[in-house]
């Protein structure tokens, strides 16, 4: 399959710490990918390297299925939002769009008020400061800078970041509208698994640099999902003995875990028939996760120290 | 990079300290007026022939030109020009927007230096057409003298300028901040390094015993401040190559840079 962008083995080093483990990430055309990890995780080094901002100490990366070092005709393709929004304070949002528009060569004025617009900040654009925004407008016109050159692809850091219930919901819903109207793939990064998760199609979790997981919106949802844990003597023969019960939804984990996703009131008939068979029950519980819970389980839970 | 340097231009044309400096320096070009009309036309009777004669400043165009600009006044001016400008993009985080654009980061830099030069540029000669029309109206004893002779301590002037602007946008670029950039930068402007150059060469000389050669010939703000540029040709010849070393070393150092280091 062709990836619209794809790491391979990417890492960073600064000094003897390792920002970015060898991480090697996929990204379809159209997808918004939620890049999910703490602080210090590696999201802003990784996505500074995607936007060329950061050398790659090893590894490469491919953009629009080019390698790296062909990919300078493509840059314009690509809308980068890190660490906040980087505006002149002392000009106004038009000022600040204009800037970006020169340096593509882009002269035409209309597109800038449509796409203020379009983000809602159609307002005084070129009478109020960007000093007297509010950080949910800042984050706004941030998005908007991206979209100056019609990107393919967005890479917004943290854009939630800081931001008021209402600013999230906003934020959240003008990356929705983004990907949706304007088929942009967007790789989306932030700390909030729950918020990603209402946009998100596809996830990654980076953590201490190292992308420990990849998965999609339909897997995470079954992940967290509520369902049966059962830890059988012999997890073999007790997966023969659940399938001949009807079963089909479920997982084995490790070899010795398996999680049953239907018939959650049968329980004690599921631990009955594995005893006919001489399978010992050795656990079982119902359970279902929240998704900050599952993030924490696989990323080592709240109180670990990187 | 046409692009760039637009852009560039714009931001500069938008920016409050390129306002701010400008009126200062337009303030500071009227003031240097007056100081001047007190001195040489002595308006108010104040001064005796004594302080004339101590005082004695000359009223060619020329002269005027060099006062104005070879000063401590307008190197300040300039390098605090040259620093915000320089070291806006980095501070405010609007690079992260830009740099990612091009795989040739170099190009940002030689943008935003040849920017400056052009903004230092405009500054200069709007600067210098107020000081010399303000002098050949009010200055009773205001000489045009020999346009060729203006035109040659212009063209020296403007070279020695250039060669200051780069200096400072390299020390911003390298330390990445308007603290790191202004302290090398007024230390240069304000002759302390001058001074600490003289010194060197007062060692030299006790080391190697005195010889014709002194380090401070190769030093440019030292070789620039004190040139006389009633100099021959081949003294202008050397100025020009000290100031193209300086230029493109700084410059070229300024990309190496810019290139090289990842945007933080």
């Amino acid at each position: 399959m062709e990836y619209l962008l794809e790491t391979d083995n990417i890492t960073k080093i600064y000094g003897k710490i390792t920002a970015v483990d060898h991480v090697n990430l996929h990204l379809e055309k159209g997808e918004i990918y939620g890049l999910i990890g703490r602080n210090g995780a590696g999201k802003t080094t990784l996505l500074k390297m995607l936007a060329g901002l950061a050398k790659p100490t090893e590894g490469s990366y491919s953009i629009f299925g080019e390698p790296e070092k062909q990919t300078a005709k493509l840059r314009d393709r690509i809308g980068v939002l890190i660490e906040g929004p980087g505006l002149y304070p002392n000009m106004t949002a038009y000022e600040n769009m204009k800037i970006k528009s020169l340096i593509l060569g882009m002269n035409d004025d209309n597109f800038i008020k449509e796409l203020l617009a379009d983000v809602g900040l159609e307002r005084n654009i070129d009478k109020l400061k960007v000093k007297q925004y509010s950080l949910g407008m800042k984050q706004r016109l941030g998005i908007a800078m991206t979209l100056i050159g019609h990107p393919d692809l967005l890479l917004l850091d943290e854009p939630i970041n800081g931001l008021d219930p209402q600013g999230i919901v906003e934020i959240r819903e003008l990356i929705a509208r983004l990907s949706k109207e304007r088929n942009i793939t967007i790789l989306v990064s932030s700390h909030i698994l729950e918020e990603l998760s209402k946009i998100a199609t596809r996830y990654g979790i980076l953590h201490n640099g190292q992308l420990i997981d990849e998965f999609t919106h339909g897997e995470l949802l079954r992940r967290c999902r509520e369902r049966i844990e059962i830890r059988p003597s012999d997890a073999t023969k007790a997966v023969t003995v659940i399938e001949g019960m009807g079963i089909t939804e479920y997982k084995v984990l490790d070899k010795s875990v398996i999680q049953i996703f239907e018939r959650l009131e049968d329980s004690g008939e599921i631990v009955l028939e594995l005893a006919k068979n001489n399978i010992k029950t050795l656990s079982i519980a119902v359970k279902n996760e929240a998704l900050e819970d599952y993030y924490l389980s696989i990323t080592g839970g709240a109180g670990k120290k990187e | 990079m046409y692009n760039l340097i637009k852009m560039n231009l714009y931001r500069m044309s938008k920016a409050v300290s390129t306002k701010v400096i400008a009126i200062v320096w337009i303030f500071l070009t009227l003031f240097n007026f007056g100081v001047m009309k007190i001195v040489v036309d002595d308006p108010f009777n104040i001064m005796s022939e004594a302080d004339k004669a101590t005082l004695a400043t000359s009223s060619v165009a020329s002269d005027l030109i060099q006062s104005l600009f070879v000063s401590s006044n307008f190197l300040i001016i300039l390098s605090v020009f040259v620093v915000l400008f320089a070291n806006a993009e980095h501070k405010c985080g609007f690079d992260k927007n830009l740099i990612g654009i091009t795989n040739h980061k170099w190009k940002h830099a030689l943008a935003r230096w040849i920017s400056a030069v052009i903004g230092m540029t405009v500054l200069m000669v709007v600067s210098s057409l107020i000081y010399l029309g303000t002098c050949a109206l009010f200055l009773n004893a205001f000489e045009l003298g020999s346009l060729a002779t203006l035109a040659k301590v212009c063209g020296i002037v403007y070279m020695g300028m250039v060669t200051f602007s780069a200096i400072f946008f390299f020390f911003t670029t390298l330390f990445k901040s308007s603290a790191g950039g202004l302290v090398p930068s007024l230390i240069i402007s304000l002759g302390i390094l001058f001074m600490i150059e003289k010194l060197l060469d007062f060692l030299f000389n006790k080391v190697f015993g005195s010889t014709d050669y002194v380090p401070s010939d190769f030093l440019f703000d030292s070789k620039f401040l004190n040139f006389d540029m009633d100099a021959g040709r081949n003294a202008i010849i050397f100025l020009g190559v000290l100031c193209l070393v300086y230029t493109v070393l700084t410059v070229g150092g300024s990309m190496l840079l810019q290139q090289r280091r990842d945007v933080k």
